[in-house]
């Protein structure tokens, strides 16, 4: 051996031993002939051990090993071939090989590289293990997905039944309820002796008492299921505090109390909020004190808080010298049927579902509840609530309206299935004056309606064989009928009020019936305009020998005969009107056919609010088709005309009209 | 629940002064929506970040002032700034053109100005409004899948 390639020799020993993958060479025989460090690390012997031994027998499987090498000397080679070395931690390896030959070609051995695959291996277990949890977890996150989903079915199942349980429930006591205590009161006006009157006047707040209370869960429910709306309208404060606080004077007189009212001056007059759920809450809280005190008195204070340009803030805080609460049932009080105490139902009565509302209807509208009470001496009930400040005047107080005896003739068809029902219904148009026509189910109805005129309907809804809903529909769109119709119901849950609406009822009544607002409905609905003319002609109202162009029962309908809104509708016709007849005007004689058109298009709609007879409309329609055309036609001069002179006309009428609203 | 915000914010837009005005007061009989009127497209544009629920919409706002926005360029504008504000337009025209038309600039839909297009207003903003919360649960729940 040269030196030169003694040093290659060393070199090439060096790189090997440098391997940290096991090497070996063998003979054709299989015997282990050489072998690196990395060998004598993984198998643990000796150099000297190994050398002379059969390759095969380090490996686990010494059959497929023995074949791993006699491959390579079959085929020269092998790559990748998978076997697993006997050491400590039984290695497994991938095995790579091929033959060396002396200068002649004959095969002396050859040369195999174990290659330890352990790390590959652990990372291909982890990536099957990672896939079959990521598959496993999609499959729950699908099953928690669709179980979410059946719950919020289910949920809204729920929420829909207890409505509908709660809207049932309402009907069945409310039914009777309303005969109960309509015949009371039809009776009550009859002739009686002292004590007949004082039995009847016990059933009858007994029976208002049961009413209330059917009202409260009802409000509860709606407040559970988000339906509770406020009104936000224009009242008096002041006024309001007075006329409630003159409910509990005789209660108050019989158990010898004081009442005291404490009211701030600096308070606006009127406010804007919802006065009918105040009155509610103040109510609870002050019969709440009425009932909890034997001596000394109740003082109610209203202070202004503070405020800014737009609202208020007021406190309202009821004080009484009663039983008090204890400590420890504070916090309970507000909660549903709860009592400070269980004996406290017994000897008080009540169904601890006051306050409960109370809470509810003071949060609902952002405003803050609390109580301040020492056992056996008294407790402050206290509240806040913002209102908007307002520059309008309080609605007109509907008490004042008083029953125009003049309206009679209305001919009514009531449809309703139940004896007592019919009977009240009877007595009551009768007192009126009406004509009636009873039908227990909307099949007779309609039956009735095809041989004979009515001028209104009043349906109960829930009927045997055809419902209030169904007759409806079959009045409006099989027989094309805009009678008005007017629902009776004792379910008073908004989704009804909803639903009365999407099928054309013009309106709706809870029962028990009022009677005033029973009348005021029969009557508003009734003198609504109809168009009954349908000839081209001109019709008019004369009043003075001059005809009358504006009706304004439209606009009354419409702003529930409130001055403010009507007033205000008025004066922006008054605004609008004289710029729309010039530009009419000025668009005729430049022959300018869109400014022509345009305004006439905006004439349009405000004739049938003023009550403008439809004739002038048809002509305002006519003019713009005109217009349309582009052209000039020979009558146009003389219908522009015609429409500047009414609309002139109108606006005289409407300004006398707020004159004469303004000071009355 | 209809406490005081959370009434529905409705915006109301036409040149027609006494359409409006009877408009607005329909709709603040049932107390359940907080109204803004306004006379001109610009108007309406000029306030959209009050954040209006539904905006109804006068098809023909330039009939008198030709300088005026179109109802329809109003309609492209409210769309750019909020695409998800449903707007319900409002025309004196019966016109299946308009109708289209407003329908392509992605309207909610399309009313004609009569005795009975309160109650038609009524229902549309109802259906609309359901519509709207329709879309944000299913994002609610795509969003969590």
């Amino acid at each position: 051996m040269t030196h030169h390639t003694l040093q290659e020799s060393r070199y090439a020993r060096s790189l090997i031993e440098a391997s940290l993958d096991p090497l070996f060479t063998i003979s054709t025989a299989g015997k282990i002939m050489d072998m690196n460090n990395a060998s004598v690390l993984v198998t643990g012997l000796l150099r000297e051990q190994m050398i002379g031994t059969d390759f095969s027998s380090y490996f686990t499987d010494t059959d497929k090993a023995r074949e791993g090498y006699e491959q390579v000397f079959a085929r020269g080679f092998v790559a990748d071939y998978p076997l697993t070395i006997m050491d400590g931690k039984l290695t497994d390896v991938l095995f790579n090989g091929s033959v060396f030959k002396n200068e002649q070609g004959e095969v002396l051995g050859a040369v195999v590289v174990a290659r330890d695959i352990t790390e590959q291996k652990r990372i291909e277990k982890e990536l099957t293990e990672a896939r079959v949890f990521a598959e496993l977890a999609t499959s729950i996150a699908e099953t928690a997905q669709s179980k979410a989903e059946s719950a919020t079915l289910i949920a809204h199942d729920a929420v829909k039944a207890k409505q509908q349980f709660l809207s049932n429930m309402s009907h069945e006591i409310r039914t009777p309820m309303n005969a109960i205590i309509g015949f009371t009161k039809v009776v009550l006006k009859t002739e009686l002796t002292a004590k007949q009157k004082e039995y009847l006047t016990a059933i009858k707040m007994s029976g208002d008492a049961l009413i209330v209370l059917i009202n409260d869960i009802l409000d509860l429910a709606k407040v559970d299921a988000g339906k509770m709306t406020f009104e936000q309208t224009p009242f008096k404060l002041s006024a309001s505090i007075s006329a409630m606080l003159h409910l509990f004077e005789t209660k108050i007189q019989e158990k010898n109390l004081t009442l005291e009212k404490h009211y701030d001056d600096a308070i606006p007059e009127v406010l804007v909020g919802d006065p009918v759920r105040l009155h509610q809450i103040i109510l609870n809280l002050m019969s709440n004190a009425v009932k909890f005190t034997n001596e000394g008195g109740i003082d109610i204070s209203v202070r202004l808080l503070k405020q800014d340009d737009r609202s208020v803030t007021i406190q309202f805080a009821v004080r009484d010298t009663g039983i008090g609460i204890r400590a420890d049932r504070m916090a309970a009080i507000f909660e549903n049927f709860q009592q400070a105490s269980s004996s406290t139902a017994r000897i008080f009565g009540g169904t601890g579902l006051g306050l409960a509302i109370v809470k509810q209807l003071v949060e609902s509208q952002k405003g803050t509840i609390s109580v301040e009470s020492v056992l056996r001496k008294g407790s402050i009930f206290s509240f806040t609530l913002d209102f908007q400040k307002t520059s309008a005047k309080a609605e007109v107080d509907l008490e004042l309206m008083e029953m125009d005896t003049a309206i009679k003739g209305i001919s009514v068809l009531v449809v309703e299935d139940i004896a007592l029902n019919q009977l009240l219904m009877k007595t009551l148009l009768d007192d009126f004056g009406f004509e009636r026509d009873i039908a227990a189910n909307g099949m007779i109805a309609i039956e009735k309606l095809k041989t004979k005129h009515y001028d209104i309907i009043l349906m109960d809804l829930q009927m045997p064989k055809m419902n209030g809903f169904e007759a409806t529909e079959y009045i409006r769109n099989k027989m094309c009928s805009d009678i008005p119709i007017i629902a009776l119901t004792a379910d008073v849950t908004t989704v009804d009020v909803a639903k009365c609406k999407a099928v054309g009822m013009n309106d709706y009544i809870a029962k028990p019936v009022d009677e005033r607002l029973l009348y005021s409905k029969i009557v508003s609905l009734t003198s609504r305009p109809r168009v009954i003319n349908i000839t081209d002609q001109v019709a008019a109202t004369v009043v003075g020998g001059i005809i009358r162009r504006i009706d304004l029962s439209y606009l009354t309908i419409r702003t529930k005969a409130n001055p403010v809104l009507m007033m205000e509708m008025i004066d922006a016709y008054l605004e609008q009107t004289p710029a729309l007849v010039i530009a009419m005007q000025q668009g005729l004689l430049e022959q300018d056919w869109t400014l022509l058109r345009a305004s006439l298009h905006k004439m349009i709609p405000s004739f049938a609010i003023m009550g403008i007879h439809e004739s002038f409309e048809n002509m305002a329609r006519k003019v713009q088709d005109y217009a349309g055309t582009q052209e000039k036609s020979e009558d146009m001069q003389g219908l522009v005309q015609q429409l500047a002179d009414v609309c002139t006309q109108a606006c005289n009428e409407l300004n006398e009209e707020l004159i004469r609203m303004k000071t009355s | 629940m209809t406490a005081k915000d959370q009434r529905i914010h409705l915006f109301l837009v036409d040149d027609d002064a006494v359409f409006l005005k009877s408009l607005e007061i329909e709709f603040s009989e049932a107390g359940e929506f907080i109204i803004s009127t306004f006379a001109t497209g610009e108007l309406c544009i000029a306030h959209l970040d009050k954040n209006p629920d539904i905006i109804i919409l006068d098809y023909l706002l330039n009939g008198i002032d030709r300088d005026a926005m179109h109802g329809i360029d109003t309609l492209d504008q409210i769309k750019t700034y909020d695409d998800t504000i449903p707007v319900i337009m409002l025309s004196g025209q019966d016109s299946i053109d308009v109708a289209i038309n407003c329908m392509h600039h992605k309207a909610y839909d399309y009313v004609v100005k009569s005795e009975t297009a309160f109650v038609r207003l009524r229902n549309n903003i109802t259906a609309a409004l359901h519509l709207k919360k329709t879309e944000r649960t299913l994002k609610w729940f795509v969003d969590r899948m």
